[in-house]
């Protein structure tokens, strides 16, 4: 840069109206919708100001500037034109940070290690297709705001330690009791912020999500707080709603359902998107999540008929049988606040007494390596090859001990009664998967590989 | 007995019907009857504990809360709203639209209260009442989801169905199940070749494209033009054969290269 440049540059920040030292970032920032090339940033502020995300592949060289149009509490900037797999430092503020001066560079290198001055960072996801080895954090019904909460998380975070989590899904009832923005605000901004910041969540809706949202109107606080792809910007096909999407993620497709408040018939729109998007996708893994179990036997009960207003049967006889003729590998959900992880599993679409394992076990080991043997599939598009579905839905709370849930499926491998998350590791044709319960013992984990 | 002792009656008894089955709904009863033993009067706190009935299809519970509710409240501005809900989820539209005209006049801008009230116009059979409301929604609605499209286009005969569905397209973008709504109406007033375009565009979007181009040939088939189905149909076989091999060899692939062959060529 020119000397007149750099001087018009600095005259330009000093007249600016700069950074008001009272104005607080009372939200985020957090990340949404990541594509290999874009991705949103949103926060919110105290008071109202420009939206404004400097960002560059240096920590000390923000060099470039996105603001979105007008002046705003609640800030939406999308990012475009990214490199894949690509690691960017970013801050958010109402001026851009101005190019580094000989002297601001050497001040801020000289004080690089710990993160200040709110600078962050994300690695935007790989290109779509190719495997990249992905680390992915389950979140079942987590907001409950309290001690239970935070040591699921506090165990997350010891767990992965330096290993960066590239992507986050949330179950739904992600904010107790109602939803609200003051209990997104505690549950969800308050308890997450590290994770928010710097890796993309992608959410479904929840019941109590649902007391303040409504999926029709695409209105309320959820699809106020979230951005979500509606026209596929992320991969898959486009739905049209933020209730239920698609994304690609280097070689996984996640496929989200709103199993809660949007039309579940056999012939309603969700179903009818749901099977294009399986007939298109070219990735090796699938994985489905939404909130209400398919099976389950800890705080809810999926054999019976008036538990949820029947949304757990719509979700086992309605949707099941299509998400595993789409060649489905994972299947989470929450709801229930238990952790539950079935066989891998085909064809079972009745109430627990219809279960027949010589019938629907398609693999009758425990798929751990250091177990049975851990679970083989295709490669492929291979319709009813089985699936694992687990159900873990306690990353808030675990059903009472003193009247402990029965937990007596039988089409689950293993049931526990315990808080805890789900975490997911993708290499290639290889998936782990571990359960960690708020004490930070790993209390299931499995393995699916592909040949 | 004092006005406040019988509400508190009220709430012991309304709030504690058949909820011991439900975790869900018990732990959402139990704040609304602690919220309503500490202000029995607030109308507010019945209406939500009768939509809370609603949800879990408790009827007489949820009419109970509603009638507390509007004695103490008549012109509340969601009761009305919450018994028309109540008596469509019953099934009962002709109610429904009597409160929910009255939710609609208060109310102009409630959208969900458009929505019940046209789901029970179009209940009744009166179909241009519910297109009115949803085409009052769809316009307000910054992102109107799917659904909402399809419900109004379905009220409407195919020719302004379709001129509807693209005017939303145009706005929300092509979403799948729009398109598929699309190429319905397209078939059935005769616009095969807007319809054959449509595929084209849907098979050049996506990643798997030999499904779209194969009902292009379903459709050439369907109104007689064997020719063109039939180069369709190779083209849907070649696109087939070029998916990388482990997906060409999957089972679906394999069989719908199957069925593809024979109509390539029917004399084989
Ligand atoms: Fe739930």
């Amino acid at each position: 840069m020119n000397t007149r440049l750099l001087l018009f540059a600095l005259a330009v920040f000093a007249a600016a109206p700069a950074t008001d030292a009272a104005t607080t970032i009372l939200r985020g920032p957090y990340l949404q919708s990541a594509t290999p090339t874009s991705l949103v940033i949103r926060w919110r502020t105290d008071t109202t100001e420009a939206s404004v995300v400097s960002y560059g592949l240096e920590r000390n060289a923000l060099t470039s500037n996105t603001k979105a149009e007008g002046i705003t509490a609640e800030h939406v900037v999308q990012l475009t034109n990214l490199k894949p797999g690509t690691r960017y430092h970013y801050t958010v503020g109402p001026v851009a940070v101005p190019p580094p001066t000989p002297a601001t560079e050497k001040k801020s290198a000289a004080a690089d290690a710990p993160p200040k001055n709110g600078v962050f960072s994300f690695v935007t996801p790989p290109v779509v297709g190719p495997a990249k080895p992905t680390r992915i954090w389950v979140l079942g019904d987590p907001g409950t705001k309290g001690k239970t909460q935070e040591a699921v998380r506090d165990v997350y975070y010891t767990f992965t330690g330096k290993k960066e989590t590239d992507l986050w899904l949330m179950l739904g009832d992600n904010a107790y009791p109602d939803g609200t923005d003051a209990d997104y605000q505690k549950a969800v901004f308050e308890m997450y912020p590290q994770t928010l910041r710097t890796a993309p969540l992608w959410p479904a809706l929840g019941n109590h999500d649902a007391k303040s949202a409504n999926s029709i109107t695409q209105s309320g606080v959820y699809y106020d707080i979230f951005t979500l792809p509606t026209r596929a910007q992320a991969g898959g096909v486009m739905s049209g709603t933020e209730a239920y999407y698609s994304f690609d993620y280097a070689n996984i497709h996640f496929i989200c359902l709103d199993s809660h408040d949007s039309d579940r018939s056999a012939g309603g729109a969700m179903m009818q998107w749901l099977k294009a998007d399986l007939a298109a996708t070219q990735r090796d893994w699938i994985v489905a999540y939404f909130h209400h179990p398919t099976y389950t036997k800890g705080t809810h009960d999926s054999d019976k008929d008036s538990d949820s207003a029947g949304r757990m049967n719509d979700m086992r006889a309605i949707f099941l049988p299509v998400l595993e003729a789409g060649g489905v590998d994972l299947i989470l959900t929450g709801h229930s606040h238990v952790y539950e992880r079935s066989w891998l599993l085909d064809g079972h679409y009745g109430k627990s007494d219809t279960f027949a394992a010589a019938q629907h076990v398609k693999q009758t080991q425990d798929g751990r390596a250091d177990g049975t043997g851990v679970y083989k599939k295709r490669r492929g598009r291979i319709p009813n090859a089985g699936e694992i579905s687990v159900v873990t839905g306690s990353a808030g709370h675990a059903g009472s001990a003193t009247k402990p849930p029965p937990l007596n499926h039988p089409a689950f491998f293993i049931s526990l009664n315990e808080p805890g998350s789900f975490v997911i590791d993708v290499d290639g044709l290889k998936l782990d998967a571990v359960f960690l319960n708020d004490k930070g013992a790993k209390r299931d984990w499995f393995t699916i590989v592909k040949e | 007995m004092p006005r406040r002792a019988i509400f508190t009656l009220c709430c012991t008894l309304l709030g504690a019907a058949s909820a011991s089955a439900h975790p869900e709904i018990e732990a959402a009863l139990g704040r609304l009857n602690a919220r309503i033993a500490a202000a029995p009067t607030e109308a507010g706190a019945y209406i939500e504990r009768g939509e809370l009935y609603t949800r879990h299809e408790e009827w007489t519970a949820a009419e109970a809360n509603f009638l507390v509710a509007a004695e103490l409240a008549p012109a509340h501005p969601r009761l009305d709203r919450a018994r028309g809900a109540l008596a469509l989820a019953r099934g009962e539209p002709a109610s429904a639209r009597q409160m929910l005209d009255r939710a609609v006049a208060v109310s102009p801008t409630d959208h969900e209260a458009r929505v019940l009230r046209a789901r029970a116009a179009a209940a009744l059979g009166d179909t241009a009442a519910a297109a009115r409301d949803l085409a009052v929604v769809l316009d307000a609605l910054p992102s109107p989801p799917p659904e909402l499209i399809l419900f109004h286009v379905g009220l409407l005969p195919p020719a302004a169905a379709l001129v509807q569905l693209e005017a939303m397209m145009a706005r929300v973008g092509p979403a799948l199940v729009l398109q598929l709504r699309a190429l319905e109406f397209e078939e059935a007033t005769g616009r095969v070749d807007a319809a054959l375009h449509r595929l084209g565009t849907l098979a050049t979007q996506s990643e798997r494209p030999e499904t779209w181009i194969r009902r292009r040939g379903d459709l050439l088939s369907r109104h007689g033009r064997a020719a063109e189905a039939r180069l369709a149909y190779a083209a849907a076989l070649a696109a087939a054969l070029a998916l990388p091999d482990w997906l060409r060899t999957s089972p679906d692939t394999r069989q719908f290269i199957a069925e593809l062959r024979p109509l390539v060529n029917p004399s084989t």
